[in-house]
């Protein structure tokens, strides 16, 4: 399936999707339209799958459970399209001025589709739920930098948490409550983005198990049904107070096997939204749909061919070697001819849309320049064994590019590379996990949050979870260190964006290209916009009758 | 494909043509054999002459692929052969009939992809020949308890789908060569052979030729190998023509499926499947190599019925 390959960084794309969804949603609403309203009564119906979690915030992080997450609930802050951010369901987000204590106020009359008020206890109560191990939510780490998590969530095999509750919450009145944190974090408002930071009814904890399958949220749609494997329906929540409320009746997610499929359906009417179109349908799809009803932009994500340390510290200097090989990838070509156009080259480790990117950051590593990449392979000590084994997995359309890079390295490299296709995204991360990469794997990222920490600590700090290439560098853990550290977010993403040209001399990934995302939409609805995490802003989407 | 070797295999192994035209078989005088006498009746057939050389240029494409192209199969330049069009009036250079997705001669790629067509239904073919023989004859031939175990483990491997079968094999394995798929084809591909053979020893080993063999003293081993074997081997070698046909569909079925050949492997099936993406933009992409791959399967099948008219009486 689709959605098991995507896991935890394409849930996160969708909830910044969402967040800049609301974004989206101001423009529109504010004024004479009347946002709790609502003009439209037409369901929209978009392409989604089998979510893979029981739909609890806390535990879901992958696409097709996200895109319900996101839109029966709401969360405090969300994202622009430039990165920056906005607040939802919160009136305000406040620091103290070393950013280890924040203060949320909520905005007042906000309810729970049941009715009952959403409280500042509607939020603490829910976190320390999620935290808990007991409850063994997967999106419980998103709390770790809370005090307290730690005697909710013991680190050792087996521990018993020592406290039901996490110190550093503190509700102070209905509308308000304060966060404190373990160490100083200047930008903690992009972390409260992520979808796992929003409240939950006290209906929850009667029983969870039955929420899951039936959820009950803030958002701007409520949950209506879920016909396993088939469709999820969502209804617009007459009540909703904030400035997103939905312009259409409701939603319609259809679960579809492929997206040949889906596209097929979009055409003969059967669905108003894809949002993502396969590969096959690339060349044509906007001719096919039409310019205005169809879109090519990009968002949130970066593809890498990322190295396992254990197998190139086998040559005398890896990140040399490295550079060479980044040099002998044709990315404009092969983003032009075997991606269509659906990706577009790197020049850095994070993608434009995300706050600190900076332009070019690379120098000339990413540009194709096959003297150069001969010249530092050679000087570096050679690629081991002389060959390149690109890891992927084959349940998602790898196959052809990852041909293409092998093709363009062996051009310039005269060296051996081939693909190893896994059969799914689990096998592929098992292996990751296990230490068995032969030598490279293919890594994608989308924004958790858009902020360039997020690009960067999660994937090449030596602690983090996602560093499976085990890239080990005292240097950039400093300077991630000093940034996390800092003042404030400037402060925090000028030292990220050093460690960003750190990581160019030590190659801990080779960036290949941003992603894209290629959606369209049917005649029957309108006001369709993408927002810079490749999602459609579902609650703007008009249906003509 | 178990459907079309079936049909093929059950007229043959209990219908009593065969059995006759065996029976029939060694006329006086080397000159008028059974085989002298289809090759007589062979050679001025278009039906047989045709397929048998397609058959050999498929062969000679095998061995030396190099004869026939220039350019290697794995080069790759996308920059200028992305996807161009075919030049049909550039007879057999690389551009003739284009260039896949990843800038390689679709061309070359047909002529390397032949090897492991041919080679895994030529070895198949063998192993299943072969073992399969081998266990029909025992069968056939000491009957009783024997006969009875051997029947039931045959019938137990007909009871596995073929194709799927051979499915389950395979996706099994990380890193499929030839031989892993060649192995997987026969592992489940014999009993057909078997059961033929089984047949056509069971209408010999009554044959005065045999009894008065036996009475003479012969070894059973001599007796199987000099009189039954060359005399039931007609309908066996029949059947096995025609499945060859069908293991290098299943080969590029598999291929096709993603479960056959790996990378960096060239076969037919993996082309067939990886041009399906590009239908609407690039049809020659699939095109070419199923044109090939239907040539090869017609062929090999026709040869099969040709040395089978030829081999049966009744139908001359």
């Amino acid at each position: 399936m689709r959605g098991a390959r995507s896991a935890k960084w394409v849930a996160g794309a969708i909830a910044v999707a969402l967040a800049a969804s609301a974004c989206g949603g101001d423009d529109g609403d504010d004024g004479e339209d009347g946002a709790s309203e609502g003009s439209g009564e037409g369901i929209v119906r978009i392409d989604g799958g089998e979510p893979q979690n029981a739909l609890i915030p806390t535990n879901t992080n992958e696409q097709f459970g996200a895109l319900v997450i996101q839109n029966v609930f709401s969360k405090l802050v969300d994202f622009a399209d430039d990165g920056s951010t906005f607040t939802v369901a919160a009136e305000s987000v406040e620091a103290n001025e070393d950013n280890s204590l924040w203060t949320i106020t909520l905005k007042d009359g906000w309810t729970f589709h049941d009715g009952t008020p959403v409280t500042a206890e509607s939020y603490v109560n829910a976190w320390n739920w999620a935290a808990n191990i007991q409850n063994e939510q997967n999106n419980a780490f998103w709390f770790a930098d809370i005090v307290g998590y730690e005697d909710v969530h013991p680190e050792e095999e087996g521990a018993e948490p020592t406290a039901e509750t996490m110190s550093g919450l503190a509700v102070v009145d209905d509308l308000t409550f304060t966060i404190e944190l373990t160490t100083p974090v200047s930008y903690y408002d992009y972390k409260l983005g992520y979808d796992a930071f929003t409240p939950l009814p006290e209906s929850f904890y009667d029983d969870p198990e039955a929420f899951g399958e039936s959820p009950v949220g803030n958002g701007p749609y409520e949950f209506v049904s879920w016909e396993h494997e088939e469709t999820i329906e969502l209804a617009r929540y007459e009540d909703y107070q904030g400035d997103n409320a939905a312009q259409n009746g409701g939603i319609q997610i259809q679960a579809y096997d492929s997206l040949e499929t889906a596209y097929t359906d979009l055409q003969s009417g059967n669905l108003d939204i894809i949002r993502q179109v396969a590969p096959r349908d690339l060349p044509l799809y906007r001719q096919d749909l039409g310019e205005d009803r169809s879109v090519a932009q990009p968002y949130n994500g970066i593809q890498t061919i990322t190295p396992v340390w254990y197998e190139w510290d086998a040559t005398d200097n890896p990140a040399q070697v490295l550079q060479g090989v980044s040099m002998a990838i044709d990315r404009e070509t092969i983003t032009q001819t075997v991606l269509n156009g659906s990706r577009f080259p790197a020049d850095s480790y994070l993608p434009p849309g995300v706050y600190g990117y900076q332009e070019n950051a690379d120098g000339t590593i990413t540009d194709f320049n096959p003297e150069e990449a001969q010249r530092l392979v050679e000087e570096g000590g050679g690629v081991p064994d002389d060959r390149l084994v690109i890891q992927y997995n084959a349940d998602a359309d790898h196959q052809e590019w990852v041909e293409a890079v092998c093709n363009s390295v062996i051009e310039v490299l005269d060296i051996e590379c081939v693909g190893d296709p896994l059969v799914d995204f689990a096998t592929d991360l098992e292996a990751r996990e296990a230490g068995e990469v032969q030598s490279m794997y293919r890594g994608g990222w989308f924004a958790d949050y858009p902020l360039n920490v997020n690009f960067l600590k999660e994937l090449y700090a030596s602690y983090a979870h996602s560093n499976y290439g085990q890239f080990d560098s005292p240097e950039v853990d400093a300077l991630f260190a000093e940034g996390d550290a800092a003042a404030d977010l400037d402060a925090t993403v000028a030292a990220y964006q050093e460690a960003e040209q750190l990581l160019f001399e030590q190659m801990p990934s080779i960036p290949l290209w941003f992603n894209a995302v290629n959606g369209g939409w049917g005649p029957n609805v309108d006001n369709v916009v993408f927002n810079s995490a490749g999602q459609p802003i579902l609650t703007d989407v008009t249906v003509s009758e | 494909m178990p459907d079309a070797l079936e049909k093929e295999a059950v007229p043959t192994a209990g219908g009593p043509a065969t059995v006759a035209v065996v029976e029939a078989g060694p006329a006086p005088g080397r000159a008028r054999s059974l085989w002298s006498d289809a090759w007589r009746d062979l050679r001025r057939k278009p039906t047989f002459v045709i397929p048998a050389f397609v058959i050999a240029l498929l062969l000679v494409m095998a061995a030396f692929p190099g004869w026939f192209t220039s350019v290697s199969p794995r080069e790759a330049d996308l920059a200028n052969n992305f996807l161009r069009e075919p030049e049909l009036t550039h007879f057999f250079s690389p551009e003739w009939l284009g260039y896949n997705q990843q800038g390689q001669s679709i061309y070359a790629r047909m002529i390397y992809g032949t090897r492991a067509s041919i080679v895994i239904g030529i070895s198949v073919t063998a192993l299943v020949l072969v073992f399969g023989s081998l266990v029909g004859m025992l069968a056939g031939y000491f009957g009783g308890w024997i006969d009875g175990l051997l029947s039931r483990v045959i019938d137990i491997f007909l009871g596995i789908p073929f194709l799927l079968g051979a499915m389950v094999v395979l996706v099994s394995f990380d890193t499929r060569t030839e031989w892993t798929v060649i192995l997987a084809l026969a592992f489940l591909g014999w009993t057909t052979i078997a059961r033929v053979m089984r047949g056509s020893v069971i209408s010999i080993k009554q044959s005065d030729y045999v009894v008065a063999a036996r009475s003479l003293g012969a070894g059973t081993w001599r007796i199987l190998l000099r009189h039954v074997l060359p005399n039931a081997a007609a309908p066996v070698i029949v059947v096995a023509m025609i499945a060859l046909g069908g293991y290098i569909t299943a080969e590029a079925v598999l291929s096709f499926l993603g479960i056959g050949l790996t990378e960096p492997a060239i076969s037919w099936g993996g082309d067939i499947n990886r041009a399906g993406g590009q239908i609407r933009t690039a049809s020659f992409l699939l095109l070419y190599p199923s044109l090939l791959l239907g040539i090869t399967i017609l062929s090999f099948l026709m040869l099969g019925d040709a040395v089978r008219d030829a081999l049966d009486p009744k139908l001359r």
